[in-house]
């Protein structure tokens, strides 16, 4: 699979990163680099096998509904660099 | 006015329904649901996203799933996976929402409504489990957007549906069928102004014998007033841009609830990637045949067995007994009063005069200041002839008022109806005596007149004799 730039500008676009000119190149070379290296296990014939999502052989652990409140909101806002009246304050995000 | 606008043309509707599962607990952590609290009061370090903080997934959430796909008629999937539904937004702390993508909990069902035409099969394509998202307040501050994480991670049933409805009203009636079968199953509490159940509605135009049309999604409607108002304006404008020789762009879009418009959030140009993959965190989630048979024997009487059974046992007409049934709080409180009393009668008072004073006071069954007792004593009154039906509205209303049982109203109020005939007869007879004209003009033929002595007996017995035996015993003695 042939990663382009094109391609790649999405991808940092969707996860919020933005990417120099001059580290496209390099960036892209390495991408390709690794998705080479995984393609090989296109390798194998998978036709006759069920996806598996897990390779761990276990059940889902689940738990009873039962309401544990283990932080205040005080707590949990103390890493928040902004915050307001117990809220999380962020750049407006529509005008 | 919307047919008109819609003839020729025809309307394709799919909905996606969120419905919080009525759970004390999130669906991957223990904190609480409750709505209304204080912000962020209700957000474990899992719900924030905090490193190394893992999900583990709440036992009845699977179970109030399963139990709607149950009563959705639809398949339900022993096996199930977990995705993750990458995005970046504010409101999610993850950066991806825990979500199924291609293996649902719930594959294909179906639910029936009530159309014009008769009934009307729409289907179900799948149900699934995912997160809700925080609430981002965007009105605070002029230059911020404020966050709040309390429903960050409440489990959430979206219910996908085929798009099999053509008008708003089968939408309408499509959401509210799920509602009130949610209701009933209890797996949803179905407050659609807290938004517990909410509505993403797909829209497209197309003339008959046509491809279909291009579609847009109208996001988050929380009223059965706003899926009809946004489905009507939204076709009306697809119909209008293609009249004029435009394309509809496939596009998600917000309704105005001011307005009464629909306007667009995101084009296609930026539509989403969201790059679903398994979540690693997240085993596959099994179902044994044993488990889903013990929870079908827990799945109570529902809407549409619950209408037949009223039909059969009461002779309901189906217009009166959907009425009931719709509600479940209704169709209870109607079985209470109806247990050894005359089923019509019963009707025409819970769903006429009880429901036209919850109207005037915008009350919930619920919270109805007659209960089924009280509303069974005044029945009872009227059947054993003690009162009219127009004086039982009187005793109502000042029930309502006072809060007094029936009886004790009837009592001091000296309302209660004569029904002794011999005390009647004196009353008609000294009507007959003290008009002799008058009976001598009927006997000629002057049919008219019997009103007149009616209404003469009624007057002399201060409205309280019990009219139908007062005609009948007017009726005999002039025969005579």
């Amino acid at each position: 699979m042939e990663f382009d730039k094109k391609s790649l500008l999405k991808l940092g676009k969707l996860a919020r990163i933005s990417i120099s000119d001059d580290k496209l190149n390099n960036l892209s070379k390495d991408l390709n680099s690794i998705l080479e290296f995984v393609d090989q296990l296109k390798e194998i014939k998978t036709d006759q096998v069920d996806p598996t999502s897990n390779s761990l052989n276990q059940k889902l652990e689940v738990r009873d509904d039962k309401v544990d409140t283990k932080n205040s909101a005080e707590d949990i806002l103390e890493n928040a660099p902004e915050k307001e009246m117990d809220f999380f304050v962020v750049p407006k995000v529509i005008e | 006015m919307v047919a008109q606008m819609i003839e020729g043309w025809n309307l394709v509707i799919g909905i996606e329904i969120h419905a919080q599962v009525n759970s004390k607990s999130k669906l991957f952590s223990s904190s609480p649901t409750d709505f209304g609290s204080k912000p962020n009061s209700q957000v474990s370090l899992i719900d924030a996203a905090m490193p190394g903080m893992l999900p583990v997934i709440n036992k009845f959430c699977i179970e109030q799933a399963v139990k709607s796909g149950i009563g959705l008629n639809a398949k339900i999937n022993k096996k199930s996976i977990f995705d993750r539904k990458n995005y970046f937004y504010q409101d999610l702390p993850q950066g991806y929402q825990i979500s199924q993508y291609k293996d649902p909990i719930v594959g294909e069902g179906f639910v029936e409504i009530e159309t014009e035409n008769g009934q009307k099969k729409i289907g179900v394509e799948r149900l699934h489990l995912e997160q809700d998202a925080g609430k981002s307040l965007h009105d605070q501050d002029p230059n911020f957007t404020f966050v709040d994480l309390n429903r960050s991670g409440i489990a959430l049933m979206e219910i996908v549906s085929k798009p099999d409805m053509s008008s708003p009203e089968e939408a309408v009636e499509y959401v509210r069928k799920v509602r009130s079968i949610l209701r009933y199953l209890g797996t949803c509490d179905g407050n659609m102004e807290q938004g517990s159940l909410r509505a993403d509605v797909n829209v497209s135009v197309n003339k008959p014998g046509n491809e279909l049309g291009t579609r847009c999604e109208i996001k988050n409607l929380n009223s059965f007033k706003f899926i009809h108002a946004a489905i009507v304006y939204e076709a009306k404008r697809q119909i209008k841009l293609i009249e004029q020789g435009e394309s509809v762009n496939q596009e998600t879009r917000l309704f105005n609830t001011q307005s009464g418009e629909t306007r667009s959030m995101r084009s296609k140009e930026d539509a989403h990637d969201y790059r679903y993959f398994p979540d690693p965190d997240l085993l596959p989630l099994t179902l044994d045949d044993d488990w889903i048979k013990g929870l079908q024997d827990t799945i109570p009487e529902l809407p549409d067995q619950i209408k037949e059974r009223f039909i059969n046992e009461y002779s309901l007409s189906s217009y009166d007994a959907n009425i009931i049934v719709s509600d479940k709080a209704t169709s209870e409180y109607f079985e209470d009063v109806v247990k050894n009393r005359n089923p019509k009668l019963v009707t025409t008072w819970v769903t006429g005069e009880l429901f036209s004073i919850l109207n005037k006071k915008n009350l919930i069954i619920e919270d109805s200041p007659i209960t089924s007792k009280q509303l069974g004593e005044l029945i009872d009154n009227i059947e054993n002839g003690k009162i009219s039906n127009r004086q039982a509205k009187e005793v109502l209303e000042e029930m309502c008022e006072s809060g007094k049982g029936a009886l004790e109203i009837i009592n001091e109020k000296g309302l209660s109806q004569i029904s002794d005939e011999n005390e009647i007869e004196s009353l008609v007879d000294n009507v007959l005596n003290s008009n002799p004209e008058n009976v001598k003009k009927y006997k000629n033929g002057k049919d008219k007149l019997f009103g007149f002595f009616v209404g003469e007996a009624m007057k002399l017995s201060k409205g309280k004799a019990n009219p139908k035996i007062v005609n009948d015993l007017i009726k005999k003695k002039l025969s005579q």
